[in-house]
């Protein structure tokens, strides 16, 4: 076990001395999440829209329609619940306040008015915004109205706005590529040290097996653990995701998604003879699983022969997973269903890694 | 050479298949505790493939392989722990400095000698922080000795210790190997070059085609096939080679390297007749010198191939 971390803590200064290898490691997917938090996550200082649906169409649900008018940051766009929602969806508006039919009726007898609140649990920072607004001007009505007795309430409701417009959506899915990468890239320096004669050399001394093996696979997931932090972080830090799940969820996720890559790339590393061949075969491993799995658009946009392969990618997957986790996104598969693929190539990749691994 | 109690290496009948290619095929020998013992042979000759299946990287297809008498198949953990490798091709972390690399394989044995010593063992006192990618060629290959020697072993195996080494960084490995023998290690190495086995090896083999042909000391092999000294020289024309054979005491006449070699039991009746019948045929022998016979000799007479072809 001591061998095993000596081993594990070589391999990390190994991988810190090489500025490629970290650059590919750490600053590349920070760039993405920068990327693509610089073109979906919106700036604070612009008015923020949202929509109006006025079913009750009285004097009351005017004067309701007006105090969320001079609010000075939100724009209000009026229309139908259905015509709003597909606005939503698309991103343009940020949430929709509905005032139900009834409204002025109830408010004069002072039975108890539900005002409905549309929003989209992946863009926190507006929801925040816009539930503080609502709050508070159906506090003021019901001061005005009621003399302080709660006779509008809010009714709070969700809808998962069309993911490209999130940078929440694309935080789990830019994890999940790390992980991917992370995973398939271990092949390239395994073949490298097997073509130089490291495994070679190293098969001479006592080392058992397992103890190589193990310290590659502790090397990689102590990077996975620092790879998440970093992403997490700065999605939380910068752009403000909140993270609704369990972090002991998202971290068990993030250790058995970097484990199964892993595994993938350590079979791919029993079939490949020169680093350069691992380096080709890695590209047509990982790049196409980047664009099929539905990590930066939604997979129901792949045309159905896609969409049958991206069912089998086990990227798919571990997005997917992470995505509810971590911001509770529309999903492609049950949770359960995900951590069983992501566990069947684990098992299935590892006993191929470890019939057919050549150590020279 | 001091041989004494049982043989740390006995290998019997051994073979290697890789699919049709016999690389090593039916080889024996021992060598004694305190010994250094070589197997000389051009690339391809099973030289390595030997070494590898004593040093436990590889399995035979049959024979049996002991090192320190421990079965090779059964036992290779243990035998790992007490033997010292060198590899052919010298690759080591990169990135890892020569203290780290040392420190790291000290941990994969139960007993290892203090880096420093090691370092010092090796001269490498002035570069023990720079990364093994920064080394020359001669200092990574005293690195790789160094390593091999971590776990202070009884047998230390060798693979081609100097082969793209200059001169000078020749001369300086050849020190260490003869410090190990000194300190009372068993070595057994590999090597192409003839000088070196001459300068280092108690005893020898040479090896060909899976085969060995010879075995002994570099005198041994010398002397069992040339009772003579050779004369050799350049000539432009070449005189013709029927003719020199029948020169009073050559024995066997070869073109060797563009050189002309006369094997000859009787030196200065050559060079006589040799001059006489250069100076009939107004040629002017160049470059004429004598020398013993080399184990490169022994090589050429064995297989008909220089050692380096």
């Amino acid at each position: 076990m001591k061998t095993m971390l000596r081993l594990t803590v070589a391999n990390v200064k190994s991988l810190t001395r090489d500025r490629a290898a970290l650059f590919w490691t750490f600053v590349f997917p920070i760039m993405f999440v920068f990327l693509f938090g610089a073109i979906f996550g919106g700036s604070g200082t612009t008015k923020i829209s949202v929509g109006f649906v006025d079913e009750d169409n009285t004097p009351a649900s005017a004067a309701i329609s007006q105090a969320f008018g001079q609010v000075e940051f939100l724009t209000l766009k009026t229309g139908s619940l259905e015509d709003l929602k597909d606005s939503m969806q698309h991103g343009d508006v940020a949430a929709i306040i509905v005032v139900p039919k009834g409204a002025m009726t109830a408010l004069a007898a002072k039975t108890p008015l539900g005002l409905q609140i549309y929003t989209d649990p992946s863009k926190s920072q507006t929801t925040q915004v816009i539930d503080g607004v609502v709050v508070q001007i159906v506090n003021h009505i019901n001061l005005g109205l009621a003399g302080g007795s709660e006779v509008v309430t809010v009714d709070r409701r969700t809808l998962q706005a069309q993911p490209l417009t999130a940078i929440g959506y694309l935080v789990p899915s830019i994890l999940a590529m790390a992980l991917m990468q992370l995973g398939v890239f271990a092949a390239i320096p395994l073949v490298q040290q097997r073509e130089k004669g490291i495994l070679k050399r190293l098969g001479a001394t006592p080392l058992a097996r397992w103890q190589l093996v193990g310290s590659n696979i502790l090397e990689r997931l102590i990077v996975a653990v620092l790879n998440a932090v970093l992403i997490i972080g700065i999605g939380v830090l910068v752009f403000k995701v909140t993270i609704i799940g369990n972090l002991l969820a998202v971290a068990a996720l993030v250790i058995l998604g970097a484990a199964a890559f892993l595994a993938i790339g350590f079979a791919l590393a029993s079939f490949l003879k020169t680093e350069d061949q691992a380096s080709g075969v890695v590209q047509v491993v990982q790049i196409p699983m980047m664009f099929l799995s539905g990590i930066f658009f939604s997979f129901e946009f792949l045309p159905d022969f896609l969409q049958t392969i991206a069912r089998f990618l086990p990227l798919t997957y571990l997005a997917d997973a992470l995505r509810q986790v971590m911001v509770d996104g529309t999903q492609v598969a049950p949770l359960g269903v995900d951590v069983l693929i992501l566990t069947a190539w684990l098992v299935v990749c590892l006993s191929v890694a470890a019939r057919s691994f050549r150590w020279e | 050479m001091t041989r004494s109690g049982e043989p740390v290496i006995r290998v019997s009948g051994l073979k290697k298949l890789y699919g049709d290619v016999k690389a090593v095929d039916g080889v024996s020998f021992e060598v004694g505790r305190g010994e250094v013992f070589g197997m000389l042979g051009p690339n391809g000759a099973g030289k390595t493939t030997t070494i590898e299946i004593l040093e436990g990287l590889r399995d035979p297809d049959e024979g049996t392989a002991e090192v320190l008498g421990l079965d090779v198949c059964k036992h290779p953990q243990s035998i790992k722990q007490r033997i010292g490798v060198q590899l052919q091709s010298v690759s080591l972390y990169p990135r890892l400095t020569v203290r780290e690399l040392l420190d790291l394989f000290g941990s994969f044995f139960e007993h290892h000698l203090p880096t420093q010593q090691l370092i010092d063992a090796v001269d490498l006192g002035e570069r023990d922080k720079a990364r093994s990618m920064n080394l020359s060629g001669g200092q990574q290959q005293r690195l790789s000795i160094a390593l091999a020697l971590v776990n202070d072993p009884e047998l230390v195996f060798l693979d081609e210790p100097t082969t793209g080494l200059d001169p000078q960084a020749r001369r300086s490995l050849w020190d260490l190997v003869k410090g190990l023998q000194a300190r009372g290690k068993s070595v057994m190495l590999t090597t192409h070059y003839m000088e070196e086995a001459t300068e280092l090896c108690d005893r020898v083999a040479i090896m060909d085609h899976g085969h060995i042909l010879e075995m002994g000391t570099v005198q041994e092999l010398i002397r069992r096939r040339f009772k003579e000294r050779a004369v050799f020289f350049d000539t432009s024309p070449q005189l013709p080679m029927d003719r020199l054979a029948r020169l009073d005491g050559v024995v066997r006449a070869a073109q060797e390297d563009g050189q002309t070699v006369l094997y000859s039991s009787d030196i200065p009746g050559t060079i006589g007749t040799l001059l006489a019948m250069a100076d009939s045929l107004s040629v002017d022998p160049h470059n004429l010198g004598i020398r013993q016979a080399t184990l490169e000799d022994v090589f050429l007479d064995l297989t008909g191939r220089a050692l380096r072809d």
